[in-house]
């Protein structure tokens, strides 16, 4: 039985050589040139989106530029409104001052009248040592 | 009720609130608007504390008269200022000065100068504002027939101070005890007026 096999496969696996032509007709079947081996990339799962068009530098710079612009006009505005404050305080404050020194002048011109007044209607005593009416 | 009680309570703060604003030697000093038009000069002054440190705080103290009015000031808390001069005689309301000298019979008053001047019909008043031996305030009222002056200092008032003034801005030394001895001058001596 076993023999049979051997026997058989044998028979079957044994050197044959080609028909006739088989070689000839194997050669025409190739291509005539040796293409590259073509590899299919893999889908992305998402696509990634891309700007069309790059921003153009002023583009780029315009935000940070307004907002720094802004804070020099801040800045500026600040000065220019703490200065105005300070020279209207400056301004009032002398007024003020010169009111004051006024104020005062008057004061003591009436108490230079009350005294002229008393001097001539009370002339000093001759002898220096008499003694004074106090209040 | 409550209604009543409110209104009694409101009654009382709009009553209580200036009285409480005016402080110890202070005056009420009338604004007289209708003489600023009529006054060929006028000086009108209204200075309370804070006005008075702000005014202070500008003088130059490099000036000898504003270093010493500084010095003045620092213990004041107030200076009231009316003064009109005119063009013809006798146009100023004298009820509205004798409404301030009214108010100067009040207790704690009392006028330490009397001056009057036939020849020049001006009459000249001093008081002085006591309390606790302090002097705390001072008016002057003056009229002459073309002006007229009311001048109200309030505050601490220190006389050395005032004879400091002395021959500065002409401020007489007028004779008051201050605890001190008041230094001898030259000058003839001056006689307060006895109250009437």
């Amino acid at each position: 039985m076993n023999e049979d096999i051997e026997n058989r496969l044998r028979a079957a696996l044994r050197r044959m050589d080609p028909p006739e032509g088989f070689a000839e007709r194997l050669l025409a079947a190739l291509p005539e040139q040796d293409l590259p081996a073509r590899v299919a990339a893999l889908r992305a799962a998402r696509p990634v989106a891309r700007p069309a068009v790059a921003p153009s530098r002023w583009q780029r710079l315009a935000a940070p530029a307004a907002l720094a612009a802004s804070l020099v006009m801040a800045v500026y505005l600040g000065q220019q409104i703490g200065a105005q404050r300070y020279a209207n305080e400056q301004r009032a404050g002398l007024e003020a001052s010169r009111e004051l020194m006024q104020a005062l002048r008057v004061t003591s011109k009436k108490l230079d009248v009350a005294y002229e007044a008393m001097r001539d209607h009370n002339p000093p005593p001759a002898n220096a040592d008499s003694e004074e009416t106090r209040t | 009720m409550n209604a009543g009680i409110f209104s009694c309570l409101a009654l009382l703060s709009l009553v209580a609130g200036p009285l409480s604003a005016q402080t110890a030697g202070q005056l009420k000093l009338p604004e007289f608007p209708t003489l600023a038009d009529k006054a060929a000069e006028s000086v009108v002054v209204t200075f309370d504390s804070k006005m008075l440190n702000f005014a202070g705080s500008f003088l130059n103290t490099k000036d000898p008269d504003e270093a010493k009015a500084k010095k003045l000031i620092a213990s004041l808390t107030g200076i009231y200022v009316r003064n009109y001069t005119f063009d013809a005689d006798y146009v100023y309301p004298k009820a509205d000065i004798d409404a301030v000298r009214r108010q100067l019979n009040a207790p704690g008053w009392s006028r330490i100068v009397e001056a009057r001047s036939k020849h020049e019909q001006s009459d000249v008043n001093v008081f002085m504002f006591v309390e606790g031996e302090k002097a705390r305030g001072l008016a002057i009222i003056a009229s002459e027939p073309r002006e007229f002056t009311i001048v109200n200092i309030v505050g601490n008032i220190d006389l050395e101070d005032l004879h400091d003034l002395e021959g500065r801005f002409g401020v007489p030394d007028l004779d008051i005890e201050t605890g001190k001895e008041a230094p001898k001058k030259e000058s003839p001596k001056k006689e307060t007026a006895k109250k009437p």
